[in-house]
């Protein structure tokens, strides 16, 4: 219980109030922040009544509840590295314009 | 004709002065040097000379600065480009073996290849540009003897149909496909490289330790997987 008393706090106090500041400061989208949101309360959900990744776990075909937990973090964790990947690509490609562009607007100085 | 020689360079200082003029002794004084953020003093060098010198601020690899050259090229309105090596390995001679189908209007590109006539090249070097080449048709579609060569020349239509977006050695193979997709006319044309002291102590992996040619190719394959996964 005290575990999830603490995590509970944590949840509400900092992390909530840090995804609304990053959407404020607009380094996070609406979109964006309406998923954190949501992943921290069906996180908090999940903390309070357990059984419910069982129920999870028996809609996925898997024996042990905590196998369906790990499975659904495994895609999770795949989607964000591909999400990171597409962005670090993006990032490459206009660093590289940006750097022709500097090298093209001191020729155009001299 | 207007020709334009693109050198893109990085970490040459030693070598780039006695290139640029190679290129002058035969009759090709409009010269474009990209220096990709060497940390010697390159830029410097290639800017003594008189010729077009511009440096990107930070180095990218030899794709973006062949193509920071070709669009100086395009401002320009060169009607002919040349692409070479800056480490001297390429002989400024060839360069009118390379332009003349272009003005003969028999071809939009001509790639200088080296495995046309390979004698000299060593039996590691040839292998890895033969699966360079198989690497290239699988992701290209396009087959050529050299597809790694960097010795090359382009009419107006392929610098204003073509715009490479990778960034180090695998653009050769990128510009290749887009050649092929704009229904661009390709030859080739033998050369012959020049193993100086200087390209054998740079560029000592290729003909001696094939390993770590070996391990450029795997990472050349790579980033040609994401590059076609993540456009």
């Amino acid at each position: 219980m005290v575990i999830q008393i603490v995590v509970t706090i944590g949840v509400l106090l900092f992390i909530l109030p840090n995804i609304y500041t990053s959407y404020k400061k607009k380094s996070l989208t609406r979109f964006g922040a309406v998923i954190w949101i949501f992943f921290w309360i069906v996180g908090l959900v999940i903390i309070w009544f357990p059984e419910l990744i069982g129920l999870i776990g028996k809609l996925m075909g898997v024996e042990r509840s905590i196998d369906a937990l790990v499975y659904i973090s495994i895609v999770y964790l795949l989607y964000v590295s591909l999400r990171q990947k597409i962005r670090l690509n993006e990032v490459n490609k206009e660093i590289t314009l940006l750097n022709r562009k500097i090298a093209l607007k001191n020729k155009d100085k001299e | 004709m207007k020709t334009y020689i693109i050198l893109p360079a990085y970490c040459e200082e030693k070598i780039i002065k006695k290139v640029i003029k190679d290129i002058q002794k035969e009759g090709y004084n409009n010269i474009i040097v990209v220096d990709d953020g060497s940390d010697d003093k390159t830029y410097e060098q290639a800017l003594s000379t008189g010729v077009i010198t511009l440096q990107h601020p930070i180095n990218r690899g030899k794709g973006a600065a062949t193509q920071t050259g070709i669009d100086v090229a395009k401002l320009l309105n060169a009607d002919i480009i040349v692409t070479m090596d800056s480490d001297g390995q390429h002989n400024p001679k060839d360069i009118k073996k390379l332009i003349k189908p272009i003005i003969d209007k028999k071809a939009d590109v001509v790639i200088g290849s080296r495995m046309i006539n390979n004698k000299d090249m060593p039996k590691s070097r040839i292998i890895m540009n033969k699966i360079a080449n198989i690497i290239t048709y699988i992701f290209f579609g396009i087959m050529v003897t050299d597809s790694q060569s960097g010795f090359r020349a382009y009419n107006k239509k392929v610098y204003n149909s073509v715009y490479t977006y990778l960034d180090r050695y695998e653009f050769e193979s990128e510009m290749l496909g887009q050649i092929k997709n704009a229904n661009l006319k390709i030859k080739e044309v033998p050369i012959k490289v020049i193993y100086t002291d200087y390209s054998k102590s740079k560029y000592k992996h290729m003909p001696e330790f094939p390993a770590q040619g070996l391990s450029n190719g795997v990472k050349m394959v790579i980033r040609l997987i994401e590059n076609s996964l993540f456009k």
